[in-house]
């Protein structure tokens, strides 16, 4: 961006929660790779005559989210009927929380990866249901009503991201969150986290807000990054122009990387927001709150700090290992196992364990590695039982039979061989056995004593203490 | 009199020891309904035909019908528990949805709509062994008190005069009920639907507390004054039926999770002490001059207010206490909070009758999207929806909705506090109820006020601050005019006092036994 100019980005974010049920009625909320209207019923439908009935499940999963987000949770609120006509919208208005929503305020903190920090606000937070989904196919419209009545909430930051880079930032953090307190899959690309942009310019140091433009359809970080760099590129190309910036709704073209007009967007729609006559108030009492919240777990950000703070961990440790709960959890049992250096632990889950974790496509939680065998394959590689590559192979080993590992050892005999009787033995018999390189070496070819280590090893399957092999083997060569 | 016109409280007990079977009382019904009733409602029907009959039905269900009771007689052969509503007829308001049934709210939009699943007051009287007869006639989408409005035509007549309207909109109910139809009908009220007809057609009709009854399966109108509610030939029957439809559902978080009392066992009980108040406000109509704008007043008719004043002398000789001159101050603005209020929900709730889903889509060629939506609803609702929804759209804009839909609310509120002053224990009334006329005249002549959206209005301004408060009120015969057609008399009371509302109607009934004009009954019925 020129130097002149400063982008002000605010982001409109739908997140589909991962309730069981629908919001308003008992159809399955997930639809995912389900036929199209197969997940549905009269009152998700709008038949004539039907009455929404409030999911618990998807108000205590917005509490959460309202708690993790600084957000106050309100002792009541309402929800009202937003009208408009859209063919996937089968009531003609859509039940949301407009002027009385369950949480207001909010904010959070993240970082950049220069390791500065930002601050966004939150200016609206609350419930609402999903429409459907129209298909255009061949000037037909087909209509997909799974998603009528699925849990949202929407959450709109205020104008305080000032780049593409903090926006997506902003998402990633948030995406984490997200999955972290366990309301949300927050999967882009399957709609559970939707984001829409809203970009303004001004000159650097200045307070206005100028006309913004939306950009719908961000579907991906990519998207997010790409789509918003274009459009403060074109806005910043329209001012120097001398042209000005109109209220224009974009579309985010993510095949073609390119921006197009959707629509002027010159006054805003009349929704007639009146209060749901159907559903009652929404009252939370300080007991179920502080049920609910009592589920809260420490946030993603907070744990990367404590690690940082309490085991001395390098940021890009703390990061990695609190990328996800499960992960973080996996650690910090793991360390309590290992009574250790944490730094150790973090080395053999980052180097090793996360290998295992993405080659299998599971989480921290699932593997059959539990903290408690980690932490004693650390333990016997610390105190020399095994030696560090039969450490490594243990690992994969655990993980495919699920058996403790100091059994595998035993059984398969792969503790070291540090018998010195055994070995002096082994390499007198291979000292006998290679008369010409024993020759050579006490000739001066002393770089020959690698390659007996490695005959050693060879022959032991790499039990063989290395360092007392060495030292066997010293002893005899360098006799006479 | 004909087993159909035995009390529904009267058949059950016969129907349970075997003097008669359901479907004796079934086929006594249906021969009835032959006899009087004439063409069903139809689309682009001719209103005018068979002047001298009923019309109360749109859709008869005999053979579903035929097969419950038929239910209902094999399970009392085989001594099975049968319930308390076993092998009562009874119809059911068009304006539900009834499983496999053509549910039509009498609009051209859902002409062709068969519900895919049963309301919950009519579930509920299935479940308690009443035998469905089949859907009644109403004002299109339950908005008038004529039931003019239906785009079923010819709509209903009233029984008592074929040439009077029955009221509305639960006009098909209070018609079946009063011509012998069916004992019971499921009606609702929005803003006097259910007691108004009642008393134009002679019956008892029940609007109970908001809540009360599950609205799961009523196609809405104004869905925070809709109320679900019975319509019977007298009291007792009312209570029975109440007595199913009502209690929490899971369908409807709206319904009070409240016990419900027995509605029965108590309704004898004597009312000595009870205090009953007259206002003066229930005894004038106040509404705004066509010309000037301005609020004018009106008094009811001198002889509807004696035959109000006679009921309260029968219940004061029953040992009541009569409190009079009770101010009711915000009654004269019910109407027009209601006019606002009713058509912000009522264009809202009519948005779903867009052509893509269900129900009538037009036939006509269209270009895009929103000319089928114009051309689907233009040709599909009548001129009552067309104006709920222009009214409702105007008054819940955004520079319109504090002038009109956030001041209606308020209103509403001033007209709630009305009553929980003069019901207030602790107050200076401490009424158990407000005895008022159901309604400002008795059934007016078919064609005379339709046409006039706001004239018609006004039928209902005794009944509609009963709903905007969310309370109880019952409407029973108190006697008939000069012209033979029938008083209603009202009675309104605390939240969930409907037990109490239903004794002191009761009261009257036992007070009034043996009056003369007790023995009348429907010139239409003569003939049968």
């Amino acid at each position: 961006m020129s130097p002149e100019y400063e982008a002000v980005i605010g982001l409109e974010t739908h997140i589909q929660l991962n309730t069981q049920t629908k919001i308003f009625c008992p159809c399955k909320a997930d639809s995912w790779n389900d036929p199209p209207n197969t997940n549905i019923c009269p009152v998700c439908t709008g038949m004539p005559g039907v009455l929404p009935v409030l999911n618990k499940a998807a108000v205590e999963k917005a509490m959460l989210l309202a708690a993790a987000m600084n957000a106050e949770i309100q002792p009541i609120s309402y929800f009202d009927r937003k009208n408009y006509f859209y063919p996937d919208l089968p009531k003609g208005y859509q039940i949301s929380q407009y002027n009385m929503p369950i949480a207001r305020g909010g904010y959070l903190v993240f970082p950049m990866p220069d390791g500065s920090e930002r601050k966004v606000t939150i200016q609206k937070l609350h419930l609402e249901e999903d429409a459907g989904k129209t298909k255009h196919d061949f000037g037909r419209r087909l209509i997909d009503f799974n998603r009528c009545g699925v849990p949202l909430v929407e959450m709109v930051t205020g104008p305080d991201l000032h780049s593409a880079d903090e926006a997506a930032q902003y998402i990633i953090r948030l995406r984490q969150l997200l999955r972290w307190i366990g309301i949300s899959e927050a999967d882009m690309e399957k709609g559970h986290l939707r984001c829409d942009a809203n970009v303004s310019i001004r000159p650097k140091g200045a307070e206005v807000l100028n006309p913004k433009t939306e950009i719908k359809n961000l579907n991906s970080i990519v998207a997010i990054r790409e789509a918003i760099q274009t459009e403060i590129q074109r806005q910043i190309r329209e001012v120097e122009a001398g042209n000005p910036i109109e209220a224009w709704t974009l579309e985010w073209d993510e095949d073609r990387s390119i921006l197009r007009k959707m629509r002027s967007k010159e006054t805003e729609a009349d929704y007639r927001y009146f209060r749901e006559p159907d559903l009652l108030s929404l009252q939370i009492d300080e007991a179920w709150k502080a049920a609910v919240l009592s589920t809260l777990p420490e946030l993603p950000l907070q744990r990367r700090a404590r690690f940082v703070k309490e085991y001395g961990l390098p940021i890009y440790d703390a990061d990695i290992l609190t990328s996800e709960r499960s992960l973080s959890e996996y650690y910090e049992a793991t360390l309590q196992a290992y009574q250790g250096d944490p730094k150790r632990v973090s080395n053999w889950i980052i180097n090793d364990v996360l290998r295992i974790i993405n080659e299998l496509g599971v989480s921290a939680a699932e593997l059959k590695i539990t903290p408690p065998y980690l932490a004693q394959i650390i333990r016997m590689v610390d105190e020399s039982v095994i030696n560090i590559s039969t450490g490594k192979a243990l690992l994969d080993k655990v993980q495919n039979c699920g058996k403790e590992p100091a059994a595998i050892v035993s059984e398969e005999g792969l503790a070291k061989m540090n018998d010195a009787d055994m070995l002096e033995t082994l390499i007198q018999q291979l000292l006998v056995e290679n008369p010409v390189q024993v020759e050579s070496y006490r000739k001066g070819k002393s770089g020959l004593l690698g390659w007996f280590v490695g005959q050693v090893m060879k022959q032991t399957q790499g039990k063989a203490d290395a360092q007392l092999t060495r030292s066997i083997l010293e002893k005899y060569l360098n006799q006479k | 009199m004909d087993l159909c016109d035995y009390a529904a409280y009267q058949l059950v007990r016969m129907i349970k020891c075997k003097q008669v079977s359901a479907c004796e009382v079934l086929e006594s019904t249906l021969k009835r309904i032959a006899a009087v009733d004439g063409l069903p409602g139809q689309l682009d029907g001719d209103r005018d035909a068979e002047p001298n009959k009923v019309h109360a039905f749109i859709t008869l269900t005999a053979e579903r019908a035929r097969r419950q009771a038929q239910q209902i007689d094999r399970a009392i052969q085989a001594g099975e528990e049968v319930g308390p509503l076993a092998g009562v007829p009874f119809t059911v308001k068009d304006i539900f949805c009834v499983e496999g049934t053509l549910s039509t709210a009498g609009s051209k939009i859902l002409s062709n709509f068969v519900a895919p699943y049963t309301a919950t007051p009519v579930a509920r009287a299935e479940q308690a062994g009443g035998i469905m007869l089949g859907k009644v006639n109403l004002d299109e989408f339950t908005f008038g008190s004529s039931n003019e409005s239906s785009a079923y035509q010819p709509s209903p007549r009233n029984p008592w005069n074929t040439s009077r309207v029955p009221g509305g909109s639960s006009g098909g109910s209070a018609a079946a009920v009063a011509a012998g139809e069916g004992c019971l009908s499921i009606g609702t009220d929005t803003a006097g639907s259910i007691r108004q007809p009642a008393a134009f057609c002679g019956v008892v009709g029940v609007k109970p507390t908001y809540g009360r009854v599950s609205r799961y399966g009523l196609i809405a109108f104004g869905s925070s004054l809709d109320c679900p509610g019975p319509l019977a030939r007298n009291v007792s029957d009312a209570a029975l039926l109440l007595q199913v439809m009502s209690g929490a559902d899971p369908h409807d978080s709206t319904a009070a999770n409240l016990p419900v009392p027995d509605y029965v066992a108590d309704l004898e009980k004597p009312i000595k002490g009870l205090r009953v108040g007259l206002s003066p406000d229930y005894f004038r109509l106040t509404y705004v001059a066509a010309e000037s704008g301005e609020l004018e007043q009106q008094p009811i008719p001198e002889d509807y207010k004696q035959a109000i004043y006679r009921v309260a002398g029968r219940l004061a000789e029953m040992g009541a206490d009569i409190i009079e001159d009770v101010p009711m101050p915000h009654t004269k603005y019910g109407i027009p909070a209601y006019f606002v209020i009713s058509r912000v929900e009522a264009a809202s709730n009519l948005h779903r009758y867009d052509g893509v889903k269900y129900g009538y889509r037009t036939q006509q060629p269209v270009h895009d999207l929103h000319e089928m939506y114009r051309k689907t609803r233009g040709e599909g609702f009548g001129l009552q929806p067309k104006l709920r929804i222009l009214m409702g759209m105007y008054v819940s804009a955004a520079q319109y909705s504090e002038q009109y839909y956030m001041r209606a609310l308020r209103v509403r509120s001033l007209i709630r506090r009305d009553f929980e002053t003069i019901f207030n224990p602790e107050g200076r009334y401490r009424l158990h109820a407000l005895l008022t006329p159901t309604t400002p005249t008795t059934a007016f002549p078919i064609a005379q006020v339709y046409g006039d959206s706001v004239l018609m209005q006004f039928a209902d301004q005794l009944t509609v601050a009963a709903n905007h408060a969310g309370i109880p009120a019952i409407s029973f015969p108190c006697g008939f005019d000069p012209e033979g057609l029938p008083y209603g008399a009202q009675l309104i009371g605390s939240d969930f006092s409907e037990a109490l509302l239903l004794r002191l109607a009761r009261n009257y009934e036992i007070a009034t036994e043996t009056d003369q004009w007790r023995k009348r009954i429907p010139p239409i019925l003569r003939s049968t």
